[in-house]
């Protein structure tokens, strides 16, 4: 399958409705596609049903049928912040000429507290949610255990990371930060969220849409390669506290299907919900070996202008991260790059691209590659 | 002690963190693994509140016991790496455990049982166990003691060496048959699959007792047993506030001496108070498993979904940290209890074990009593 | 591609309140030895759970869970879809480019005071055109049965007659809420009114329950032939005619033609009755009756246990129980173990093409599998 359209509204907070954000996105996609949405054969969505929203809507398909005022096939996937990944996984796998994959999220209805609550139901329910354990509190416990395994690393190579990200967002007109200068001052300096995070580690939520038309016909974008691997809900059962398996058997899947290994990617926009998710997929997606996660943030080997630019749109940090959306538009990034239209944002070497979109505490990993054709 | 449990196949020796009965591969059957020696191999101070975490900071240090299974944990104390994590016992008046459920409730009313001291039965130990079933409701409302709990205990004395024939499940309801709240609520299929007796307390002999200004009619059978179990199921109540260790009480007294102090409720503030000095002693097992929050005890409230098991051998001691863990408006029948010497009341006297009181703070739905508006 | 069932299984549906991971577990277990395989032999799994906040798992990305569940690192997706979830997960899984693939479907609902549950389910409804206007689950199909009645002339009583044949047929389903439990036709026309004109046997009840089955390219007597999902809008007043239900009439279209069937040929079906219209409404837009005319088909007996079609066998929702998200897959459990001969006293003689057709919301997500024993 190949991509054929993309479009995507800017992350911030909105007073737009959900499906008001999606019809939007869905639109500029198929305007992009050039094709009406009447060719469109299948739709397939990722949108969270937030308990505390003021929408109070379950039925997000039906809706979208409402706003398309359509009978196909319309189904949702949500995956927590893999929404937009598994979308794009399983309208890969339908068998359909032209499909539609839209996701979205509409976060910013409630306080802060609420929306802390709403993440945290996605980790396990007695052993973790009871005891306190919060999204960022799981993050804060693999930063943890990853800077006691390798004392090598510390928190100025994760404020580098934010440092990184936030220099790209600033170009980026979809972003959150879109304009706004952080410095890295700012970031060391931030508030403690849950110790050895800071505030700035972690990524912002925003309320946005992204959505892409894929099609059997051929463009110059290729999907290359697709894989999905759902592991254990909570982090404390696997063996290995310092990586993400899924991560692994994902990245390996896709590099299969794509029939090259990782250093042939030329850039890849990957899941940095917070920092240290950033740093330790550098080595669980292969680029480097374990423990040398580092190396890549220190010797400016991701930055925009080195030798394997890493969330050149400026990541989930930067740009924000309304969670189903978020796997889409790291494809609305990739496809920009692979066809030369990225503006201040291009990347030297744009021909294959990663997308690495993660789910709960890395209880779910989708990664696509995308190939210039 | 806090425990670490995990489900394991006794043929491919998979790991489940959930109990399932049989292996999905293998069809082989499966063994508890418990992890009691815990080790601190990570932890994080968190800064970010949710609803049912209100309280910030505090911390969630990740443990790993003797058989390198993890956990984590929240506490407020701070850890350094490698520390050990120990609940240390404590057989006092003045103790009260609080242990979360997760997903056994045998482990969890052992281990709250274990908390206070533990107790001794052997085959001739005369046990009764008191729970609620004043009104018939499923499990699931947590408006009557949850079967569960009740399974667990009896299994547990029935472990440390108690008869079934020796164990007496006693309730009475002011309001309906017994038999239906007990029938709803499962309790009767937990009556009999361990063949425990089970005794209608409105069927039995009452005696006079006075104490102050008040005469009560409290059943005889308080004085047939060695050892009392009361089992309450914690519940918002508008009027008292909470039903907890007290309000379970007050079904050993007579229907008719029940609506006369329920008439004024003044005086049943105080004469709740002098419950515990004119019954025999009992260890109070608080279940919070579901319970009820909101416009409580009855059809108005709605299940609060606590996770929760309270123990001690102290009604006053148990009420006042049930009150502090919910965050509720003071209870005048326990500060009265405590002042009259029936138990500790002041928080610097009692000892919360199993977690610290500040990690178990949390909010629920107040009993606004939005159903007591009288319209004019 | 071709598509066969391996096995099916099914929890009992009732009122017990069992964590969502033990119901999972014995659906799963059942389905994979009526597969004649183990956890280890599946590809992936597709999941239909709805997160509903009413009962104290507050488990999210339920298919994390089941993932831990399985112990095992492989594609996992969760397709919910409300009452539809279970339908729309089987459509999805027969589309997957892999071979054993098990489809689950696990709700617990019956966790909380009825007015929690009761609000829990509206939220599948418009949030300011109908919530906001106090439009519960029956009120939304009560207005819609209004329509019905006053444009064919309808009446109460022959949703009584659904309602009585489905309880006919759910006594005698070991795994249904009303197993063993006799209805009579007075005591249904004499239940309370819901929501007028629905009294309370009009309306499905809630339970908590899992149910699951294996699909895979390896052949076996049970073929899918057709498979159709189709959408309408979120309200049924959007829609330009309240009594038809596109979305069947789309799905169904799409599925017969697949499997090169008419309506006709039809042995057994199991149809989404959350409230008797519905499964009224159900014989016309998929064409075993002309439009108007549900009410002389129940009338006829022609979907009785001993009609030409009988409809519901299971109790459907209405007996069997409606666990929300488990209901489409148990419906697919059903005309499995009708085409096997698995039914016991509900047996339908020598039925070799079955369909069910699973409602997602009030018309909002439809689909409609058509099986054939081969």
């Amino acid at each position: 399958m190949y991509i054929k359209g993309i479009g995507m509204t800017k992350f911030e907070a909105s007073d737009k409705p959900s499906y008001v954000l999606a019809y939007e996105a869905a639109i500029e996609a198929l305007k992009d596609a050039d094709i009406p949405f009447s060719k469109i054969d299948a739709v397939v969505t990722a949108s969270l049903e937030w308990f505390f929203s003021v929408e109070k809507q379950r039925h997000f398909p039906a809706m979208m049928s409402s706003m398309f005022r359509t009978h196909k096939p319309i189904i949702s996937v949500p995956a927590g912040c893999a929404g937009g990944g598994h979308a794009l996984w399983v309208a890969n796998q339908l068998g359909y000429d032209n499909v539609l994959v839209l996701g979205v999220e509409k976060l910013m209805t409630c306080k802060s507290e609420s929306i802390t609550d709403e993440f945290t139901m996605a980790l396990e329910s007695k052993w973790e949610q009871l005891e306190g354990l919060t999204a960022p509190g799981s993050a804060a416990l693999l930063a943890g255990h990853y800077f006691n395994r390798f004392p090598i690393a510390n928190t100025d190579d994760l404020a580098l990371i934010a440092y990184k990200n936030h220099l790209n967002g600033a170009l980026n007109p979809k972003a959150r930060f879109f304009g706004k200068k952080v410095s890295l001052d700012d970031i060391k300096n931030s508030k403690i969220a849950c110790s050895p995070l800071r505030v700035m580690d972690c990524s912002i939520s925003v309320d946005g849409a992204a959505a892409c038309v894929i099609t059997k016909d051929k463009t110059e974008v290729k999907i290359a390669g697709s894989g999905l691997c759902t592991d254990r809900i909570a982090p404390f059962e696997s063996k290995d506290l310092t990586t993400w398996e899924a991560t692994s058997v994902s990245s390996a899947e896709a590099y299969k299907q794509a029939g090259i290994s990782p250093s042939d990617i030329d850039f890849a926009e990957l899941h940095d919900a917070f920092t240290i998710v950033e740093l330790i997929s550098y080595e669980d997606l292969g680029f480097v070996p374990k423990g040398s996660g580092v190396k890549m943030i220190r010797d400016g080997t991701v930055l925009l202008d080195g030798k394997l630019p890493i969330n050149p749109s400026g990541g989930l940090k930067a740009k924000g991260h309304p969670p189903s959306a978020t796997g889409l538009s790291q494809i609305y990034s990739l496809t920009q790059q692979i066809r030369r239209e990225a503006g201040d944002l291009q990347v030297k070497n744009s021909k294959i691209g990663l997308a690495h979109n993660i789910g709960g505490v890395g209880g779910t990993v989708t990664c696509h590659i995308l190939k210039k054709v | 002690m806090t425990k670490n449990i995990r489900w394991i196949c006794e043929k491919c020796n998979k790991k489940w963190i959930h109990p399932v009965d049989t292996c999905i591969y293998c069809s082989g059957k499966m063994k508890k693994q418990i992890g009691t020696t815990l080790k601190v191999i990570g932890m994080t101070k968190v800064f970010t509140p949710s609803p049912p975490h209100p309280i910030i900071p505090y911390n969630v240090i990740m443990l790993e016991d003797e058989h390198g299974n993890r956990m984590p944990k929240k506490v407020m104390k701070d850890y350094s790496l490698g520390d050990s994590y120990l609940d240390v016992a404590d057989s006092s008046d003045n103790a009260v455990s609080v242990v979360k459920i997760k997903y056994d409730f045998y482990e969890a009313v052992k281990e709250a049982i274990e908390l206070i001291g533990d107790v001794k039965v052997d085959a001739a130990t005369k046990i009764l166990i008191k729970p609620n079933l004043s009104i018939p409701g499923y499990a699931y409302i947590g408006i009557c003691t949850n079967p569960k709990v009740l399974d667990a205990l009896i299994e547990y004395i029935i472990e440390k060496g108690a008869k079934a024939e020796n164990i007496t499940i006693a309730e009475q309801s002011f309001f309906v048959p017994l038999e239906k709240a007990a029938s709803k609520s499962g309790v009767i299929n937990v009556i009999k699959k361990f063949g425990v007796k089970y005794a209608d307390i409105s069927l039995t002999e009452f005696e006079t007792v006075n104490a102050r200004e008040f005469s009560f009619e409290v059943s005889k059978i308080v004085k047939q047993f060695d050892l009392i179990f009361n089992v309450p199921v914690i519940k918002t109540d508008m009027i008292l506030g909470i039903d907890g260790a007290f309000e379970n009480l007050t079904r050993f007294l007579s229907k008719k001496t029940f609506t006369e102090l329920a008439k004024d409720p003044t005086k049943a503030v105080n004469a709740l108070a002098l419950l515990p000095s004119i019954l025999s002693k009992f260890i109070t097992i608080g279940d919070a498993s579901i319970g009820m929050q909101g416009n409580g005890p009855a059809e108005n409230g709605e299940p609060g979904f606590f996770n929760l098991i309270f123990c001690s051998r102290n009604p006053v001691c148990h009420d006042k940290i049930v009150q502090e863990v919910f965050c509720l408006r003071k209870l005048p029948y326990v500060e009265l209890a405590g002042k009259l010497g029936a138990g500790a009341y002041e928080m610097s006297k009692i000892k919360v074990i199993g977690s610290e009181l500040e990690s178990l703070r949390r909010d629920i739905k107040q009993p606004i009593g939005s159903r007591l508006i009288k319209k004019d | 591609m071709e598509r066969y069932v391996k096995g099916v299984g099914m929890t009992k549906f009732g009122i017990e309140d069992r964590p969502i991971h033990d119901m999972a577990h014995e659906a799963m277990t059942l389905a994979l030895k009526d597969a004649g395989i183990t956890a280890a032999d599946i590809d992936a799994v597709v999941v239909s759970n709805v997160d509903t906040k009413i009962n104290d798992e507050r488990q999210r990305m339920y298919g994390l869970a089941v993932s831990s569940l399985l112990n095992r690192q492989m594609p996992i997706i969760v397709v919910p879809a409300v009452c539809g979830g279970g339908g729309a997960a089987f459509w999805t899984a027969l589309r997957l480019k892999y071979n054993n693939i098990l489809v689950l479907g696990v709700d617990r609902v019956l966790a909380n005071t009825t007015p929690m549950i009761t609000k829990e389910i509206m939220n599948a409804g418009d949030n300011f055109w109908e919530q906001e206007e106090g439009l519960a689950f029956p009120a939304i199909n009560a207005l819609v049965a209004q329509q019905h009645m006053l444009k064919y002339g309808t009446t109460v009583e022959d949703l009584n007659l659904i309602a009585y044949k489905n309880h006919y047929h759910g006594s005698l389903n070991p795994k249904a809420r009303f197993f063993g439990k006799k209805v009579s036709l007075e005591e249904i026309k004499k239940s309370p009114i819901v929501a007028s004109p629905f009294n309370l046997y009009d309306c499905s009840i809630s339970v908590n329950g899992a149910a699951a089955c294996v699909i895979s390219n390896d052949k076996t007597d049970v073929k899918v032939e057709g498979s159709g999902l189709a959408t309408d809008y979120l309200a049924p007043f959007e829609r330009e005619d309240m009594t038809i239900w596109n979305a069947t009439v789309v799905a169904g279209k799409e599925a017969f033609k697949q499997a090169k069937v008419l309506p006709s040929d039809i042995n057994v079906a199991e149809l989404h009755d959350a409230f008797t219209i519905v499964e009224l409404i159900a014989y016309e837009d998929l064409g075993f009756c002309k439009k108007g005319e549900g009410g002389k088909f129940i009338r006829s007996g022609y979907v009785n246990l001993d009609g030409k079609m009988p409809v519901n066998t299971s109790g459907g929702l209405k007996a069997r129980g409606h666990p929300i998200s488990p209901t489409g897959v148990s419906q697919i459990v059903e005309i499995v173990d009708q085409l096997k001969g698995r039914c016991g006293k509900r047996q339908v003689k020598d039925a070799k093409l079955g369909l069910t057709h699973n409602i997602g919301g009030a018309g909002g997500t439809i689909t409609v599998h058509i099986f054939r024993k081969l």
